[in-house]
């Protein structure tokens, strides 16, 4: 097929006149049966280097992709198009994933996305075999190098497929930010004859800022004080989950219409903020880097960092996602550069524990070594016999499947992990290297917020494009700088929102009647992890007053006018009389009846000794019961426990009151861990 | 071998429609051609036609198989994730004693999962039985235990009876074992997570040459038996009756000239090992040991492995074609001294005639005398291939 009747069917199918010239050029190739690396900014079209082809061939394009947004706009605008498309996800019901698996087998349609994930799933696999393929896509295929630890092992997968795939299939792999290290791993892994395309990667319509402040109470401050000045709408990151909280709650406090994002909400709430930023609901979402990746949202005017991220790859990839319509979009890094006693950067502290905690100890490697040497175990075994964080196996488990060591199988349709005959030693060494490129790329993030020469220049460099453009759009070059300059108003509101802010307790769902609650505060970030510490552990007598008045505040402030029927404390562990004793004082203040009924039926051991959820779960599994039943008919009840770490305890309770017919729990406690297990 | 070739591998196969002689054939020719699989698929019907011989019903089943090529990546991809690897006819790690009793008709590829250096070692088979008797299985673990301290590897076919008394046994001794599948070797969960242990530590290799996700069939463990026979240098038959997979696997085994070893059986015992003893298998006692004549003269059942070859070429048992591979070997023999070593009594011109329907052989004329050879390339590749 030539350009000219390639351009005709593109009229015909996509309503485009033309290609851009280099867009012919892939698809020319592909359209040969070559395998292609395209490389290409945001708002290239590099997603019809791959639809076009998939339209001229005779069987099915598969595209893996990490993205669930972006493959639902996708599908949605080419089945408009009358041009059949399909996708499997999770997030999609198995009858409708049978479906398109059906559509597909039977020659219905000619694009299919699917999460690389699926390249684990046994019905996928069974049917793939009797699917005409012609062409595979990887999209976002830099994450087959910078990525975490959490996509690598299904990109790890799709990457083997493709070296087995026969020469003459097409392969697309498609990515907007690739330095030139990248750009070669990814051409090494895809192997075979790869022809490489790569754009520059300058957006002229980004306005690059560097906000360096003291502390973090200035960011806050700043936020405020200006987003309403930004225009549009537009996404605040942040560098953890409780931050997206505080953040999102301040901006509230201050009356800016604000929401927060994180990857620990469940799907629904998830699924809401995502919808309510494509329609401009908010003037902010302030998230983890969990958004935004694959939202085709062109008007996002921009993106604020309150944290600075972990290279300068990632921040070019979470800018990206702004301006995509190429109006100017303004774009705002935060550092704290005030020193510790150490002499060590605020705002250097985050990323470094990242680093610093991205491998579990080689003591944890030789521990699942040991237990999958004896017998074939699932996840869960493994977490119960090691006692390991859920995240520490998703990180060892990814290495030692890397290497060799041991490998996922599947029986009937469970996971299963075996160490493998002759496998090799576990290899530190790749360890080590991977943490000094993870060291070498923070000072390069560094260096970033410390330039005083052209910001977008020094990314497009970092990122492998050296053309010679003439970088004018940042505030060390043509552009003004923003300074700090906080308004008295919003200092002091910041101090009231401290006093007033309580951590909620995420524990509601649909099967119990337990709602979300609330704690006075974080454990270990203010004074009242030491004040319970002192309690518990070092002879300090009972919570001391200012605990109960905090308490009682954070209740009134999150249900106002809740009527309760009953106090009910959970039995302790090892805190004695405390709770016990703490909970007389809540009942008495708030002129509730409390009941000592909620009893132990066996022996716990602290939450605290056990790293994952599953422990904590078992820990707590039937373990109480409730004496006199029937006070509990329709009651709305308040659940007192002084620390909430996993919720486990809260949760099991609970269920087992939900069946006595209670009407509603609400759970209430002095203090909520930071992070606890995900 | 390069990973890339395995997708081709799979497709060639399981191809339906061609046998696996056809199959092997092509290996062969590609391998004395220095070509690949690759190569083979990508040169398309032409250059199959002409150079590989192949039927127009072949190319269509050929080129079908290169559509399947795409979609058996997906297969292979996740064979290897889960720990199984491919072992290709060609691989230096495939069965050499396979190939040696199996020739062309050793399956195109084989599937494991353990340690496949112990497919190239010493290896005893013992069948029988589903149901066998408490001497059979006695028998079995004897011969189990004698082969474990002779540092032997126990081939079995993981069936109830003598194959897991086998398996067992052999275990039991500290020897090693090939378990050797009646079905696709991911549908073999319960026995990976039973002998896992022997797996991860290299006692055990699990075999499959069928489909990898074929469920158990009756003709998958009717198959199955030849493999068990090709991978042991030594067969012993605990007990059999006058049908199914250990008689057919015995049956087999004799016309390609094998020596079997079938347990003696005591009187009164209702199964058929008797009978195998009749039809050429030799007789052993309990501990193994061949029972003769000479010291024995109530064994009269006993033949002589020669006399039972003769009547089965007679009777069309044994393949013509396979004794007179046997006879001429690597040299080049007149057609009188073919007859003197067939020893069938035939007439010149009645083996000139069956002779001359043989493909692999070709004429030389030396001294206005007509010499037979094995065609030359051929015994050159079976030298590297299947020797």
């Amino acid at each position: 097929m030539n350009r000219r009747d390639a351009e005709i069917e593109l009229k015909k199918k996509f309503g485009f006149e033309r290609f851009h010239d280099k867009q012919w050029t892939a698809i020319n190739w592909l359209l040969k049966g070559k395998r292609v690396l395209l490389i290409e900014k945001t708002g290239f079209g590099k997603s019809l280097c791959y639809q076009f082809p998939a339209t001229q061939f005779h069987g099915l394009t598969v595209i893996f992709s990490p993205l669930v947004a972006l493959m639902r706009d996708q599908v949605d605008s080419l089945n408009k198009k009358g041009i059949e498309a399909r996708y499997i996800i999770y997030e999609q019901s198995p009858e409708k994933n049978s479906q398109a698996i059906k559509e597909a087998i039977d020659g219905k349609i000619k694009i299919l996305y699917i999460a690389p994930e699926r390249q684990e799933n046994q019905e996928w696999i069974e049917a793939v075999r009797q699917m005409k393929i012609s062409m595979v896509v990887i999209d976002e295929a830099h994450t087959i190098s910078v990525w975490g630890h959490d996509f690598r092992p299904s990109f790890r997968r799709i990457i083997n497929l493709i070296k087995l795939l026969p020469d003459n299939i097409p392969v697309l792999a498609t990515t907007a930010t690739a330095t030139a290290k990248v750009q070669k791993d990814i051409e090494r892994q895809i192997s075979g004859k790869i022809l490489t395309l790569r754009g520059n990667l300058i957006r002229d319509n980004f306005q690059l800022y560097v906000i360096k402040v003291s502390s973090e109470d200035e960011k806050l401050i700043w936020i405020a004080d200006n987003i309403n000045e930004l225009e549009g709408t537009g996404i605040i990151y942040t560098g953890t989950r409780v931050n997206t909280e505080i953040y999102s709650r301040w901006l509230q406090f201050s009356g800016i219409e604000a929401t927060g994002y994180n990857a620990g909400l469940d799907a629904n709430s998830r699924k809401e903020v995502e919808s309510g930023l494509m329609n401009n609901k908010w003037k902010a979402i302030i998230s983890t880097n969990a958004l935004g990746m694959g939202i085709d949202k062109p008007d996002i005017r921009f993106i604020i960092h309150t944290q600075i991220p972990s290279s300068p790859i990632h921040y070019y990839q979470e800018i990206g996602r702004a301006g995509r319509d190429g109006k100017p979009a303004k774009l705002i890094l935060f550092y704290n550069s005030a020193k510790d006693e150490n002499g060590i950067e605020e705002d250097m502290k985050l990323p470094k524990a990242f680093i610093n905690g991205s491998r579990p100890s080689i003591e944890n490697y030789t521990q699942v070594i040991n237990c999958l040497k004896d017998c074939s175990l699932t996840e869960e075994q493994i977490l119960k016999m090691t006692d390991l964080k859920q995240n520490q196996f998703k990180v060892i488990k990814a290495d030692l499947i890397e290497q060799g060591i041991i490998k996922e199988v599947i029986y009937s349709t469970k996971k299963n992990y075996e160490y493998q005959y002759d496998a090799p030693e576990l290899n530190t060494k790749l360890f080590e290297e991977l943490r000094r490129i993870k060291e070498e790329e923070l000072n390069a993030m560094v260096q970033y917020v410390n330039l005083d020469s052209s910001r977008m220049k020094f990314l497009c460099e970092y990122l492998g494009d050296s053309s010679n453009k003439n970088y004018s759009n940042c505030d060390n070059t043509s552009l003004k700088n923003y300074f700090l300059n906080p308004s008295g108003e919003n200092i002091k509101r910041l101090s009231d929102f401290r006093k007033n802010y309580f951590p909620e307790l995420i524990v509601g769902n649909s099967k119990s009647k337990l709602v979300n609650g609330v704690a006075a505060g974080y454990y270990g970030v203010s004074n009242i992890g030491s004040a319970l510490n002192r309690s518990k552990y070092k002879g300090g007598g009972d919570f001391p007053k200012f605990l109960l008045k905090l308490t009682l505040k954070a209740l009134r402030k999150k249900y106002p006018r809740e009527k309760f029927d009953l106090l009910i404390y959970v039995p302790p562990t090892e805190s004695g009389d405390l709770v016990r004793n703490f909970a007389e004082k809540i009942a008495s203040d708030l002129k509730i009846p409390l009941s000592h009924d909620l009893v132990k039926t066996g022996d716990t051991k602290p939450q605290k000794i056990f790293n994952n959820s599953i422990l904590k779960k078992d820990n707590v599994k039937g373990k109480f019961s409730f004496q006199d039943p029937e006070k509990l008919k329709d009651k709305t009840v308040l659940l007192f426990d002084n620390i909430f770490d996993s919720g486990a305890t809260i949760k099991e309770i609970g269920a087992m009151l939900t069946k006595h017919g209670v009407k509603k729990i609400i759970p209430i406690v002095i203090a909520r861990t930071v992070g606890g297990d995900i | 071998m390069e990973v890339n070739e395995f997708p081709y591998w799979v497709t060639l196969a399981h191809l339906q429609g061609v046998t696996t002689r056809r199959k092997n054939d092509i290996i062969v020719r590609l391998f004395e051609e220095g070509k690949t699989l690759i190569d083979f698929f990508h040169n398309g019907p032409e250059n199959w036609r002409n150079c590989y011989n192949l039927s127009d019903k072949e190319i269509q089943i050929f080129s079908q198989g290169i559509d399947e090529i795409p979609n058996n990546s997906f297969l292979v991809e996740d064979l290897l994730e889960q720990g199984y690897a491919i072992v290709p006819i060609t691989s230096k790690e495939y069965s050499r004693m396979l190939k040696k009793n199996l020739g062309r008709l050793a399956p195109t590829v084989i599937y494991t999962k353990g340690n496949r250096k112990i497919m190239q070692e010493d290896s005893i088979a013992i069948v029988g039985s589903r149901s066998a008797n408490e001497i059979s299985l006695q028998f079995t673990d004897n011969i189990a235990k004698k082969s474990a301290h002779e540092g032997k590897v126990i081939v079995s076919g993981f069936a109830k009876g003598v194959d897991k008394q086998a398996l067992d046994s052999a275990l039991n001794y500290n020897g090693r074992s090939i378990i050797v599948l009646p079905q696709g070797i991911m549908t073999f969960s319960s026995g990976f997570k039973n002998y896992y242990k022997q797996i991860v530590s290299g006692e055990v290799l699990v075999i499959s040459t069928f489909y990898p996700r074929s469920p158990w069939k009756r003709e998958l463990a009717m198959a199955r038996n030849t493999v068990i026979y090709g991978l042991a240098k030594e067969i012993y038959v605990a007990e059999s009756s006058d049908k199914g997979g250990t008689w057919s696997g015995v049956m087999d085994g004799l016309r390609r000239n094998r020596i079997i070893h079938v347990r003696y059986p005591e009187s009164g015992e209702k199964n058929a090992n008797s009978l195998l003893i009749d039809r050429g298998a030799l007789a052993v006692d309990l501990e193994g040991f061949v029972i003769n004549d000479d010291i024995n003269p109530d064994h009269v059942h006993v033949k002589k492995s020669t006399e039972f070859i003769r009547e089965n070429i007679c009777n069309g048992t044994i393949s013509f074609e396979n004794k007179i591979r046997e006879i001429i070997g690597n040299k080049a023999l007149s057609l009188g001294d073919i007859n003197k070593s067939l020893d069938m009594g035939w007439s010149m011109d009645k083996l000139r005639n069956r002779l001359k329907k043989l493909d692999f052989l070709e004429v030389d004329k030396k001294n206005k005398k007509n010499l037979y050879r094995i065609k030359s390339e051929k015994i050159d590749t079976q030298k590297l291939l299947f020797d």
